[in-house]
């Protein structure tokens, strides 16, 4: 696991914001307070608050407007996205995704889990986007490992394992619980780490979560319509249970599957252009 | 000339051309070829019915299986393709692991496919279809060749 803590760590411009995550009342003048000496980070915000993505009508010229605009916490969110662009958009060979392809995964998963959200009306997620941006970052650390055990782990998918059961079997961890043992060092919110760590497995948990739950199904969905689906194809163990808790419907999936594409491109675009560098 | 075609695309092609499409999971891949004209498309849409979502169908009739197959045809039919000689194959149509029925989109758009090839007397040549891996197919419109790569093997449809 040493090439785990060797794992870049989040870039330093994102260390401040992401301690204002775990306080769920964070107000305007304390993100304004933090941006005040950071004037790229600023840029960067009224960038993404003017793309194309959120399709507002009039021109956002200040931190303030955008926090109203577009809620504090979200705000946080999308400048984080941004932050994480660099280090997410290298290759995974072990996983066969080329460069870019786990970063179109994760704003995939970040966009369909948002809308499931929305579509689902449920509320006390307004972390999802993180979640759901973060839930495959373990493959980056895997990758090296898992390009020379690939023969072993295929062969235990061919004898019916979900793939995460068969990185499991060979190397004794998989991609999801690696995930979680990066992201502890980037003092996150518990309940992100969790829906990390179970997103193949959200009915394994001791109490189940619609943070996890919406990470699970996104995922699954990303992958059908073959955003970021490498070497494992569509090797995973769909929950029921996870649907169910949900009360998703047939009509949802697909409304929100047809519009995936369109949101991944102007929020790429948007959080490209926005990037730390 | 090589073409790559997204999800949610189709694009034609003539003698010399190579349409590759990358990523088939659930989503369906068409392949239809006219061998006298030496010209043929490969289609790659997401859902099987349009319905689900009217305008993105108006936007782009790719992006479904009952609007993007008879576009095809169309157009196959517009530089010169005739329906009795069209050789069809199909690939993709794949679904996660479990029994969950509302995430088979994959059997879905394989179905709604069938029903319209069948309403309109067209036959299936050859098919990879189902399973959980993911595909890619290199379509070669010199010979009509379709090569399906799949868990790191390949192999002619």
């Amino acid at each position: 696991m040493a090439k785990v803590e060797s794992f870049p760590g989040m870039p330093q411009a994102a260390g401040k914001l992401l301690s204002l995550l775990n306080n769920p009342k964070v107000s305007v003048n304390e993100i304004e307070e933090l941006l005040r000496y950071d004037p790229g980070l600023t840029a960067n915000v009224l960038k993404l608050a003017n793309s194309a993505y959120f399709g507002l009508s009039s021109k956002i010229g200040s931190v303030k407007q955008a926090v109203i605009l577009l809620g504090s916490r979200k705000l946080i969110q999308l400048v984080l996205a941004s932050c994480v662009h660099g280090v997410m958009e290298k290759p995974v060979p072990g996983y066969d995704l080329p460069p870019g392809e786990l970063w179109r995964h994760s704003v995939a998963v970040a966009v369909t889990a948002e809308a499931l959200v929305r579509e689902l009306k449920i509320s006390g997620v307004d972390i999802i986007f993180t979640a759901a941006l973060l839930h495959d970052v373990g493959k980056l650390a895997l990758g090296e490992f898992i390009k020379d055990e690939m023969e072993k782990i295929q062969e235990a998918v061919a004898d019916g394992l979900s793939f995460e059961m068969a990185e499991q079997n060979v190397l004794g961890t998989h991609h999801a619980e690696v995930g979680e043992l990066i992201l502890k060092n980037w003092f996150l919110p518990s309940e992100i780490l969790n829906a990390v760590k179970s997103h193949h497995t959200p009915d394994a948990v001791e109490a189940p979560h619609n943070l996890t739950d919406i990470v699970h199904v996104a995922d699954v969905l990303s992958l059908m319509i073959g955003i970021g689906m490498g070497s494992e194809g569509l090797q995973y163990q769909l929950s029921d249970a996870a649907i169910d808790r949900l009360g998703l419907e047939s009509f949802q999936l697909e409304m929100i599957a047809s519009q995936t594409l369109q949101w991944v491109s102007e929020l790429s675009d948007a959080l490209q252009e926005a990037g730390v560098k | 000339m090589r073409s790559i075609i997204e999800v949610g695309d189709m694009k034609l092609g003539r003698e010399g051309d190579l349409l590759v499409t990358h990523a088939l999971g659930s989503c369906l891949g068409l392949m239809v070829y006219d061998p006298v004209a030496k010209i043929g498309g490969l289609l790659h849409a997401m859902l099987p019915l349009s319905k689900v979502n009217p305008r993105k169908a108006g936007e782009n009739p790719f992006m479904f299986v009952d609007t993007g197959v008879p576009e095809m045809f169309k157009a196959l039919y517009e530089i010169g393709g005739q329906k009795m000689r069209m050789i069809v194959k199909s690939a993709g149509c794949g679904n996660p692991m479990g029994k969950n029925d509302m995430f088979k989109i994959g059997e879905r758009n394989y179905a709604v496919l069938k029903k319209l090839l069948s309403k309109n007397n067209v036959q299936l040549d050859s098919e990879d279809v189902g399973g959980t891996a993911s595909r890619t197919v290199h379509f070669n419109l010199a010979t009509g060749q379709v090569i399906i790569s799949k868990n790191g093997q390949r192999w002619e449809l």
